[in-house]
């Protein structure tokens, strides 16, 4: 009799134990957790955008088929497999350190990924670099970090994407500044490439 | 054999506790209710909201159902974000996924978007923070049927951005 009673009440933790742990999922970029953390606790405002799969799959939806600049949007958005941003507003210059935005950039310094810019004003202080997950060849990822003294933008896109599709996806509910994004890499990349010919001519 | 009413007591003991812990009171009661314990502060529940519902989903064909709001007027607790967060999604519970969260360290502004896919539809759960006033909507939108009203008004009345 008190195997059944200790079966039974096995039984029912064990059905019981998984609504302990049900709770809404944290929607953590996937970066080292710590730099994360370290950085919403410095800054004054914190915004957070998290768009996985389900809720690209989602808005796509609302994109018009037989529109085709939205149709092209609603292809790229059904395409890929999660957006993430992350921008921290800062009260003074110099509240986070180099060493954790060399953290973010060492995490994406793999053979899988790719610099494709990397811009550097000594005059400002910013800083941005653009890198791209290849995969045979095409691109699979996308992570942007524009650093200003007082402002941080950390954006990773996962799944096929090119630079000049990140204009589209600016539409999306809270993703505006993503055009900004591509407008100022653009720019980055076309005084980059006037540099090298003015170098070389 | 004879002591079989041993299982059911068992149940009876071992459940509720288990229950109560894992927060049996979840979803947007759940939030309500957590928000107005840990603040001390009491939300004010929108009159006739059933009948708004209903009015929303007919009026969207089904683009827009489920609405519940709540409101804390005069809410002036101070918040921490990370705990208002931590606090909603436990309440939430599983399947809901963070979509937005704007928060400052500063003033009392902290904006919480949660969603959740049901089927064709998906749960949008909102939680707004400005200056002295709080509220907390949940709402069910379906993309399809919501898209054909916006097409609708938009033949009707012109370009629905005008």
């Amino acid at each position: 009799m008190k195997h059944k009673i200790f079966a039974v009440f096995l039984g029912t933790m064990a059905l019981a134990l998984p609504a302990l742990s049900q709770t809404a999922s944290s929607s953590s970029l996937p970066l080292p957790p710590p730099v994360e953390k370290e950085l919403a606790a410095k800054a004054a405002n914190v915004t957070e955008v998290t768009l996985g799969k389900n809720m690209l799959g989602f808005a796509a939806k609302f994109m018009d088929g037989k529109d085709s600049d939205q149709a092209a949007t609603r292809q790229l958005i059904e395409g890929l497999d999660g957006i993430y941003v992350r921008e921290y507003e800062f009260d003074k210059e110099g509240e986070y350190s180099t060493d954790e935005i060399d953290k973010l950039r060492q995490y994406f310094e793999t053979s899988e990924w790719s610099p494709i810019v990397r811009e550097r004003e000594r005059k400002n202080g910013e800083t941005t670099d653009v890198m791209v997950k290849l995969v045979n060849g095409e691109s699979h990822g996308m992570f942007i970090l524009e650093a200003e003294p007082k402002e941080l933008t950390i954006v990773l896109i996962l799944g096929p994407i090119r630079m000049d599709q990140l204009g589209a996806l600016g539409g999306l509910g809270g993703l505006g500044a993503l055009g900004d994004v591509e407008k100022s890499t653009k720019d980055k990349m076309k005084s980059d490439e006037k540099a090298k010919k003015g170098g070389t001519q | 054999m004879r002591r079989i009413w041993w299982i059911p007591l068992c149940l009876l003991v071992v459940i509720p506790p288990v229950v109560v812990f894992a927060g049996g009171d979840r979803g947007f009661d759940g939030v309500v209710r957590s928000i107005e314990t840990r603040y001390h502060a009491h939300a004010t529940r929108i009159p006739f909201l059933g009948i708004a519902s209903l009015v929303a989903r007919n009026a969207t064909h089904n683009g827009v159902s489920g609405m519940h709001i709540a409101e804390f007027d005069n809410f002036s607790a101070e918040v921490d974000g990370d705990e208002l967060n931590r606090l909603i999604e436990e309440k939430l519970g599983a399947g809901w996924e963070r979509m937005i969260r704007e928060t400052s360290k500063k003033g009392h502004e902290q904006t919480l978007i949660f969603t959740r896919p049901d089927g064709d539809r998906m749960d949008l759960f909102v939680v707004d923070l400005d200056g002295r006033e709080l509220d907390v909507v949940q709402v069910a939108v379906d993309p399809s049927h919501l898209n054909e009203s916006i097409a609708h008004y938009g033949h009707h009345g012109g370009d629905v951005s005008d």
